[in-house]
């Protein structure tokens, strides 16, 4: 029997290539203003989450992206990247906030697959996971066309942006609320903790010698859906797990990455 | 042409902190060049951020033409230290220059109001792309525009970043220690910029460690160590190094 028989790997293959063009382009943006540890902050504080919102009954992405952002918000009132504690504060919270969403998941008497979560189960995403994905992607697109300059401004000269009127604490909680939202999107396709790797490794190879943040983003997107779209069709083929395979295929890339002399 | 006079000026970062100003009185005149000189900690950058408005000041006014300083002033443009730069953002040098431009035409620099202005004022874009070539000409680095920033020279970046800083409506220009990081003929090459900019009848105040001969490329030297110590000439000043040196227990002879 041949897969290509079935309608099934249709949506689990929108969504690997709607993640694969967003994280990248997400992660394009947070690295070029020094914001990928927040990425990792984000990811670990998804967890409580969605477990409050499961014992809520409501829906567990919405709990997700509100959890990963309250995460955000008690990391940036308590350190700034200036701050020589930045780093290990920014640890401190990753690690408690996924303490405690391990803790409250048999207080409150409810079931996770923990698995599905943190490493993804893209072969049984929905068309649910896939509206998450488009909803998360329209966002983060509304975000660069009417953001673009500010966006730039900001990455390049915090201080100067906001002399000169931009409001950066309000950009970077735009910035803050969109990772959030890319990485409970991401949940289906390559977990909350693999899709760092998705949000790292394509911009690393797009970023270099990129002439702008677009074409940087663009460069990133590409080589994000590459990746994806080959994790998918190797996992398919060889019967494994798309997010670790993707996650794989993303340190296996690193080869192609050149070393900067001047670094 | 604007003049700026700080007037007393103390600040303090915290209640409990020793001041990082204190009763600080300065003068900028249309057209000139000034040095803001002194130690590291000194409260340059201090006195500069509260010239543009960005920090209110403890106590003292700062006034432009005789009307006090707001924050949303567009009278005074700040180049910011180096070290305040992501230099590795991947853009252009035309770009950057064009991000000078950002507080002129603030609600309309989004992508969608980019291609309206420019299909429906398409005079006003080409001006806007004219006004980039001539801000990147009086720096001498039309020839980089472009290049990414990475790629370029520490004195090239600094000139990228005037040429940024130039683009806006001010007619006070504040920089803060744009010679830091670059050698004596690129901080030469730069002084010679930035003279020509005070000859054209703009008001330049710049921060800067150098306490040596170049000081005779600027007309008016300030020192500064939390308080002012001097003003003067250069020449005045030069003269007056040891009696300045004897205050600080020669702790400015030594930056």
């Amino acid at each position: 029997m041949s897969f290509f028989n079935l309608t099934w790997w249709i949506v689990p293959l929108i969504i690997t290539i709607f993640s694969g063009i967003l994280c990248p382009a997400m992660g394009t943006v947070l690295i070029t203003h020094r914001r990928l540890l927040q990425v990792n902050l984000i990811s670990h504080c998804v967890l409580p989450g969605l477990a409050l919102a499961l014992a809520l009954g409501i829906h567990p992405s919405i709990g997700g992206v509100i959890s990963g952002l309250t995460g955000a918000i008690i990391a940036e009132s308590l350190t700034n990247k200036k701050s020589e504690n930045y780093e290990a504060i920014m640890n401190t919270i990753l690690a408690g906030m996924l303490g405690f969403g391990v803790l409250i998941i048999p207080l409150l008497g409810i079931r996770i697959d923990l698995e599905a979560v943190l490493f993804g189960d893209l072969l049984t995403a929905n068309l649910g996971d896939l509206l998450r994905t488009l909803i998360a992607f329209l966002i983060f697109c509304s975000l660069i066309i009417f953001g673009y300059e500010k966006i730039i401004y900001v990455g390049l000269d915090s201080e100067g942006a906001a002399a000169n009127g931009i409001n950066v604490s309000l950009l970077n909680l735009a910035l803050s609320f969109t990772t959030a939202l890319v990485i409970v999107s991401s949940m289906s396709a390559v977990g909350v903790i693999l899709v760092i790797a998705l949000l790292s490794t394509p911009t690393l190879l797009g970023v270099s010698k990129a002439p702008s943040l677009r074409v940087a983003m663009i460069k990133s997107s590409i080589f994000g859906l590459f990746i994806s779209v080959l994790g998918f069709i190797i996992s398919l083929v060889f019967n494994l797990s798309p997010g670790p395979a993707i996650s794989v295929l993303c340190v296996i890339s690193l080869i192609f990455l050149k070393k900067d002399k001047r670094l | 042409m604007s003049s700026l006079i700080a007037h007393n000026l103390s600040y303090s970062y915290s209640k409990n902190s020793e001041p990082a100003l204190t009763k600080v009185s300065v003068e900028i005149k249309p057209g000139t060049l000034t040095a803001l000189v002194g130690p590291n900690g000194a409260g340059k950058s201090t006195l500069l951020r509260l010239m543009k408005g960005q920090t209110s000041p403890d106590s003292g006014e700062i006034t432009i033409d005789g009307e006090i300083l707001n924050k949303s002033s567009t009278q005074v443009a700040l180049m910011p230290q180096r070290s305040s730069m992501n230099w590795k953002f991947p853009i252009t040098v035309e770009k950057l220059v064009s991000l000078g431009q950002i507080k002129k035409t603030k609600s309309r620099n989004s992508l969608p109001f980019q291609i309206k202005d420019l299909l429906s004022r398409p005079k006003t874009w080409v001006n806007k792309c004219c006004e980039i070539e001539a801000s990147m000409q009086r720096v001498g680095i039309s020839n980089l525009a472009k290049r990414r920033l990475d790629s370029l020279s520490g004195g090239q970046q600094q000139r990228a970043l005037l040429a940024k800083t130039l683009m806006s409506s001010a007619k006070i220009f504040l920089l803060d220690e744009p010679c830091s990081a670059l050698d004596p003929p690129a901080r030469e090459e730069f002084l010679k910029i930035v003279r020509q900019i005070a000859d054209s009848g703009l008001s330049v105040f710049i921060s800067s460690h150098d306490w040596g001969s170049s000081l005779n490329a600027y007309d008016r030297v300030v020192v500064l160590d939390k308080r002012i110590l001097a003003t003067g000439t250069p020449n005045v000043i030069q003269e007056r190094l040891d009696d300045i040196c004897c205050l600080k227990d020669k702790t400015l002879c030594d930056c």
